[in-house]
């Protein structure tokens, strides 16, 4: 499209667009030009208006009023709109829990010692995992603590338990608001599943309940499969402390076997990394020529390695393709969730092998290798031996490694939070009362070709810390803001004098790497653990949430629970429900009445600061906290 | 003097006319089958998108009278059909030299291999008005399938006074702009955002920012 003609539009940044510029060069298409191709888009499904659940349909409805006002069943915008809210939401929260179910089997196997490769790296958090679950821990053997926890969270995903456990970590009033309004999560695969069936023609009809359903959906993933994912990930490969990392294309090494870990899930890539270090690949790729083994992260993937391990970040969700056009790449080892299909395309065009390992995600073009955590060690070491291999067919001159990489401090999880502010929230809470920090914004989501590559993650951030709002980062908003530099200590100097003070006290950054995207369930905690600790709700907290680039199904679920759970969301791509006033009337203001918080779509990250720092200045004045008039901030648009 | 009439600020750019047209202009007329057929039936209009997200134009032979593309034919492929008031192609004349794909003012005429029983050559291939629907008394194929009124059929006069009473108030409202034409919230909310979007990636990839 016209307004794509400069490719500068793309990304804000120089190894993204040195390598647009090479794609383009050497015809090798990219998501941009496949957006491009895709224009115009269908406006029907991006106002949310078609349906095509049954085969009486497909049906799509007009929204300027005149064709058709209701599909062949009957339903009409709203309902049609609520429908397919409702399985996107099911869609996110789905792959999020099944993330969780796969880190919790591994965790299991580990509990009975069948596991190759896995350890329980935080003991701490196991038995504090398990107090919390009721689990006798005193005198007990940990192996057997971690075989009752798994049982009892493999029942969360049942039917006969009836509730959540870490549903429990809310304060009473959100508790017994979820309990009133009949969205409390009651087992994660069910609430799923019964989207699935209130969705089918001719059952939930009231746009209402169906959204509401939505809500307890998505609260299954923030505070069930996505919790379970987080929090056993940290008991298996540690729970994250502040870190030391670098990030950009840079970080791939033109004198290493280059091996980039792709997708979200933890539990191949931790055993990869041990492999990595294994003296007889390291001597083999001595012997083919390299230096050593180097491994990069990519997206989610690559958010849990670099917080737990400081394992450098190649990029975010638009730089899975521009990675391979580095010529430098010898492997792409890819799990699941995001990656796209065009990887082996792009692939193709170079030498690098893509190299699948999940059974439920496999790639046409991909080598598949199965992974199985019985044998986890040893498959890492055929998948590093694979790279090596790759790597023999390098060619030198296709190498274009953009130059530099960026210093990010990744790992700051609740717990390495409150360990640095001296192992209670008090510290933040007083900075928070007195004005010095005016709250915090949970910045997270992905990249869409349709924004500026980190523009809206970057520009909100700057803009947030500026005005000394604490920023929370995960997922692909985390990696954009590690490239722009404003995840080390030194960008204190970029925040308002209240949080830069903060900041410069206790050595942290004003923008804080929560981990990967599974993690905002951290965000969630600690917005919990804030609430408790001041015997409030969590909607009357000063707390934001946004979503400045997001493009994914798992996306709309994050941002349903984030405002199910209290706390205003931004989103800076507008989602699929325009087609229905009521429905848009319904999460951008209704919402407010009923949960406490409410959504906005805004597509200037500037104009969704002020969105977020008049928010936070009103709920400062609900707790009779010192506060900003609207007027002294600038209207928003 | 009848035609398909567009309305810019209808189109959602959903394409469906294209798929609608491909398949009139099939061998079978059937939409299961015709993707499958070989020469593939090929669409006469094509919906473009306009300079943000969400908005979009569908370009389609205006049937002009004169019309340039008849009048720089040499062999006389190109006429009109004067009950019916369309441009026609007659492909057994046609010899493929584009000078009426040159001198269209609509960039509305490709070259494709058709089935059909024409040559089993590049030929001239335009909107032939769905001139076999016409005269069974149908809507064109691109006019039936638009479900929001950005294609319809009708004498021109009818059409464009039918717009005119809605544009009236719009253009001599104070602001009048394109975008404030009369649309449901919900569409100028859809649109909004797709403006503010182009506006935020052309506008930040010029220095501000």
């Amino acid at each position: 499209m016209a307004a794509h003609d400069n490719v500068k539009q793309f990304s804000i940044n120089n190894d993204a667009l040195a390598m647009i510029a090479r794609a383009r060069e050497e015809g090798i298409e990219t998501v941009w030009d496949r957006l491009a191709a895709q224009q115009p888009q269908c406006g029907y499904c991006a106002m949310g208006v078609s349906c095509r659940n049954c085969s009486m349909g497909p049906c799509r409805v007009d929204p300027f009023g005149d064709g058709p006002q209701k599909g062949v069943c009957g339903a009409d915008a709203d309902i049609i709109v609520a429908r397919n809210l409702g399985r996107t939401i099911a869609a996110g929260a789905s792959a999020h829990s099944d993330h969780g179910r796969d880190i919790l089997e591994v965790f299991a196997e580990l509990a009975k010692g069948e596991s190759s490769g896995y350890e329980l790296r935080d003991e701490t958090k196991l038995r504090s995992l398990a107090g919390e679950w009721g689990i006798e821990t005193d005198g007990r053997p940990l192996d057997e603590i971690a075989r009752e926890l798994a049982d009892a969270m493999m029942e969360e995903y049942g039917t006969s338990k009836g509730h959540l456990s870490f549903a429990d970590r809310v304060p009473a009033a959100r508790s017994e608001l979820w309990g009133k309004l009949g969205i409390a999560p009651r087992g994660i695969d069910r609430e799923n599943v019964e989207m699935l069936h209130r969705t089918h023609m001719g059952v939930d009809n009231d746009y209402v309940n169906t959204l509401l359903h939505g809500l307890r959906t998505s609260l299954s993933d923030g505070w069930g499969g996505s919790m379970i994912a987080t929090e056993l990930s940290d008991v298996m490969f540690g729970t994250p402390q502040p870190t030391a990392s670098r990030i950009n294309l840079g970080t791939l090494k033109e004198e290493y076997v280059n091996i980039a870990l792709h997708g979200h899930n933890p539990v191949l890539s931790d055993v990869i990394l041990q492999a990595a270090d294994d003296p007889e690949l390291v001597a083999l790729a001595q012997e083919k020529g390299a230096a050593g083994i180097n491994l990069v992260g990519l997206c989610c993937t690559g958010n849990e390695l670099q917080m737990r391990k400081g394992i450098p970040m190649a990029g975010n969700h638009l730089m899975q393709e521009l990675v391979l056009l580095t010529g430098a790449l010898d492997a792409m080892v890819v799990d699941y969730q995001c990656i796209m299909p065009s990887v082996t395309d792009v692939a193709k065009c170079f030498h690098t092998e893509v190299i699948s390992t999940a059974d439920k995600a496999k790639f046409a073009g991909a080598t598949h290798i199965s992974f199985d955590p019985k044998r986890g060690l040893e498959i890492a070491k055929e998948i590093i031996g694979r790279g090596i291999e790759a790597y023999g067919n390098r060619n030198p001159e296709r190498v274009r490694i953009p130059e530099g990489t960026v210093e990010m401090m990744a790992g700051f999880s609740v717990e390495a939070i409150l360990g640095a502010l001296g192992g209670t929230p008090e510290p933040l809470v007083e900075a928070i009362k007195d004005g010095r920090i005016r709250g915090a914004a949970a910045v997270v989501g992905c990249n869409n070709p349709k924004i500026r590559q980190d523009h809206g993650h970057v520009t909100l951030a700057k803009r947030l810390i500026e005005n000394d709002i604490l920023v929370l980062v995960t997922g692909c908003s985390a990696v954009a803001n590690g490239k722009a530099g404003q995840m080390m200590p030194e960008a204190a100097e970029m925040a308002g004098p209240g949080l830069k003070a903060v900041c410069k006290a206790l050595g942290i950054p004003p923008v804080l790497h929560m981990g990967s995207c599974v993690d905002n369930t951290r965000v969630l905690a600690l917005a919990a653990a804030l609430g408790n600790y001041l015997g409030v709700d969590i909607a009357q907290l000063p707390l934001a949430g946004a979503a400045p680039e997001w493009y994914s199904e798992k996306a709309v679920s994050i941002g349903a629970y984030v405002v199910a759970s209290g706390i205003y969301t931004v989103l800076g791509v507008q989602p699929a429900i325009f087609g229905s006033p009521n429905v848009v009337n319904l999460l951008a203001e209704g919402l407010e009445d009923v949960v406490g918080a409410k959504f906005a779509v805004e597509a200037d990250p500037e104009k969704a600061a002020l969105l977020i720092r008049r928010h936070i200045e009103h709920k400062r004045a609900g707790l009779g906290l010192p506060h900003l008039e609207d007027a002294e901030i600038g209207a928003a648009a | 003097m009848k035609t398909v009439f567009i309305n810019p600020e209808r189109c959602i750019g959903c394409r469906q006319c294209e798929f609608a047209c491909a398949v009139a202009h099939s061998r079978s007329r059937d939409s299961a089958t015709a993707i499958g057929e070989r020469p593939a039936p090929h669409t006469r209009i094509h919906v473009l998108p306009g300079p943000a997200f969400n908005t979009s134009f569908p370009s389609r032979c205006r049937h002009c009278d004169p019309a340039p593309c008849v009048d720089v034919c040499p062999t006389g492929a190109m006429g009109r059909d004067e009950a019916e008031e369309v441009v026609l192609v007659d492909p057994e004349r046609c010899i493929t030299c584009a000078m009426c794909a040159m001198v269209c003012p609509f960039d509305a005429v490709d070259f494709h291999v058709h089935g059909n029983g024409a040559p089993a050559r590049l030929v001239a291939t335009k909107c032939d008005g769905c001139i076999d629907r016409i005269r069974e008394g149908r809507e064109p194929a691109c006019v039936e399938t638009c479900k929001v009124g950005a294609l319809v059929y009708g004498e021109l006069n009818d059409l464009i006074a039918a717009g005119r009473a809605t544009q009236a108030s719009a253009m001599l409202s104070a602001a009048a702009t394109a975008a404030t034409l009369p649309a449901p919230a919900g569409v100028t909310g859809w649109r909004a955002w797709g403006r503010e979007a182009a506006h935020v990636n052309r506008e930040v990839s010029h220095g501000r920012s």
